[in-house]
């Protein structure tokens, strides 16, 4: 019982107020004391407390409707009755009414301690259920998936929508945007939740391993096959399989998972026997399925089949107010995790992170922001930090005018060239000292 | 400086044998180096009698203790061989407030064995000082402690007490070290 509570005791009595108080003073608790049950209510009201041991006999407010109240204002406050007349039926009513314990004054010193350690004991599993339900709510609230742009409004809307349903899901986006963090979500939110979620990145694994990977194998199904070993089809059975870079399969892949799609029955390599399978397909892709489908690099039928429904989710370059958001979050997080004080950054490298296109999305920001902890040597990110971040030269606006144009070109020739300017001028096809001229007229300068 | 305000003392109240008084100030000197005295012996409680109980209430006795005041002593332990309570628990071995100046310990409930039988005199006076060691804590302001194995860890009956070593866990006995110095610069 080493942790500390807050503990009221509600006695008619002076004496057993102070008795208590006396012996939990002992143990470090803080101990309230009220005379009457609406003394209490009153104390509740200002005070919340752990627990309560109340006396049955009080006038006015007996001790089983104090609890009843208590019970029903202060559900997570504990309520030990006391009373020095036991009767079995007040005790089945207390206990009935949410009582946590019954006792018979005078108590035996032992039996206060048990009390007490069981009261602890029900306060830490409470407690251990608040953090699991409170980590659960953050998991099934797309924990990760920070936004508050329309666009992650309505990927927010739809998740839960989306997750009732047993229908293959598509989900679309570029690399880095979260799609993962997305499947995770609709699985959580799912009837499935209590069943696996595995992930696979289909582009990562040879054609032939993904296979094995997928369907199992019979021990000898293939040179090396020492024993048999279930697929992921079956060990994901009752849960969520999600497929990344889909349209990274093969042909003959794509075939075999339609068919499975279809059937939901599977054969392990080198075995006859059909194994029912029963898992929810989320595929992800940051290719245009579509387009694969029309050159005829991607099966229409098995497009149609795992793209029952489509969600899209939007680059960060087009929603850039969720940056700030996300900048917090990250930061928040690296903070903690590598133990350095790093909790702001500066209105110009803010600036710097929105102008920014992040063509690896959220993965890049959070990489980045990672990084700039890491190296940081004070509590404040500025734009310093963030000097590794090059804007993409796709990216760079568009100069309005042929002077400017004439300006951007000139100065990413010299950059690539490192400023060599006889290199410069090779590539630019003109004299050296028309390039120097250049330079002086444009101002330009060799970034640092 | 009041040097002897350095001392703990031991009062008998009532009829006590004197081993009793004598182990336990023999178990303050050794343990927590502190000087002690056995003081003369106080009356049998009865103004703390409680009719209907048939028990000594701790409480009573330990009022009139600090009405003695015991103004050379810093602490005092008072130890009766009455059967003592507090209100709201059967019985207790020893009696103390936390911070107070002084505590209880009855020999009432210590000569038993748990079958009922007395039990041989060095158990009983082992149990006495291991009490009287916990009370002293309390009067240090020192906590129940979580350690089973540590001296504050509360006893609730004689198996317990007779399993703990006579021993303060190195929190506690840090502890008590530094209350003990705070209060003798408090007492100077």
């Amino acid at each position: 019982m080493d942790e500390k509570m807050r503990i009221m005791i509600v006695d008619d009595e002076m004496i057993i107020r102070e008795s208590f108080l006396h012996w939990f003073e002992k143990y470090g608790h803080r101990v309230e004391a009220a005379a009457s049950g609406f003394e209490a209510l009153e104390i509740l009201e200002k005070i919340p407390c752990d627990l309560m041991f109340v006396d049955i006999k009080m006038p006015e407010m007996d001790g089983i409707e104090l609890l009843e109240k208590v019970k029903q204002e202060y559900p997570e406050t504990l309520v030990v009755i006391i009373t020095a007349y036991g009767s079995i039926d007040t005790a089945v009513k207390a206990m009935k009414l949410g009582a946590s314990d019954y006792l018979l004054k005078p108590f035996k010193p032992d039996q206060l301690s048990l009390v007490m350690e069981k009261i602890a004991h029900q306060k830490k599993l409470e407690s251990e259920y608040n953090y699991m339900k409170g980590r659960l709510e953050e998991i099934t609230r797309f924990d990760n998936i920070i936004g508050q742009s329309p666009q992650m409004e309505d990927i927010f809307n739809l998740i839960p929508e989306v997750a009732q349903s047993d229908s293959s899901i598509l989900i679309v986006g570029e690399t880095g945007t979260g799609k993962e963090l997305v499947a995770k979500a609709i699985h959580a939110k799912s009837r499935r939740a209590n069943g696996p979620f595995i992930a696979i990145n289909c582009g990562a694994i040879p054609d032939t391993l993904l296979e094995s990977e997928l369907f199992g194998h019979q021990k000898g199904a293939f040179t090396g096959a020492m024993h048999g070993r279930k697929g992921f089809f079956e060990v994901v059975s009752g849960g969520t399989l999600f497929l990344d870079e889909i349209g990274e399969i093969s042909a003959k892949m794509q075939v075999d998972l339609l068919r499975v799609l279809e059937e939901k029955t599977i054969t392990r390599l080198g075995d006859r026997q059909p194994i029912d399978v029963d898992f929810r397909l989320i595929s992800a892709t940051r290719q245009d399925l579509e387009k694969q489908v029309t050159e005829g690099t991607f099966r229409e039928d098995f497009f149609y089949r795992v793209n029952v429904i489509m969600l899209t989710i939007p680059p960060l370059r087009q929603r850039k107010e969720d940056i700030p958001l996300l900048v917090h979050h990250f930061l928040d997080k690296y903070s903690r995790e590598t133990v350095k004080h790093v909790d702001h950054v500066d209105r110009k490298a803010m600036k710097l992170l929105k102008d920014y296109d992040w063509p690896g999305n959220v993965r890049e920001l959070e990489n980045a922001i990672e990084r700039a902890v890491v190296l940081s040597k004070g509590r404040t990110l500025g734009s310093d930090s963030f000097s590794f971040l090059k804007p993409s030269p796709a990216r760079i606006e568009k100069p309005r005018s042929l002077r400017e144009m004439e300006k951007n070109y000139i100065q990413q020739i010299l950059d690539d060239c490192q400023w060599n300017v006889t290199k410069a001028s090779k590539v630019l096809d003109i004299n050296r000292v028309t390039l120097h001229k250049m330079i002086k007229r444009y101002n330009m300068q060799r970034a640092s | 400086m009041n040097l002897t305000k350095r001392r703990m003392g031991v009062v008998p109240i009532g009829n006590i044998p004197e081993i009793a008084t004598k182990t336990i100030a023999a178990h303050i000197i050794g343990y927590l180096n502190l000087d002690s005295d056995i003081l003369p012996p106080l009356k049998h409680p009865e103004y703390a009698h409680d009719e209907r109980r048939l028990q000594y209430n701790a409480g009573a006795i330990l009022k009139r203790l600090d009405l003695e005041a015991f103004p050379d002593h810093m602490k005092v332990i008072g130890v009766l061989d009455v059967d003592i309570y507090v209100p709201i628990l059967t019985h207790v071995f020893g009696e103390a407030k936390q911070g107070g100046k002084c505590g209880l310990v009855s020999l009432y409930r210590l000569k038993k064995q748990l079958d009922g039988s007395t039990s041989p005199e060095p158990i009983l006076l082992e149990r006495a000082a291991k009490v009287a060691l916990h009370e002293i804590g309390h009067l240090f302001s020192l906590l129940h402690c979580m350690d089973e194995r540590c001296l504050m860890h509360f006893s609730g009956g004689l198996r317990e007490l007779d399993n703990a070593p006579v021993l303060f866990c190195r929190y506690c006995s840090a502890y008590l070290r530094d209350a003990i110095r705070r209060q003798m610069k408090t007492d100077e």
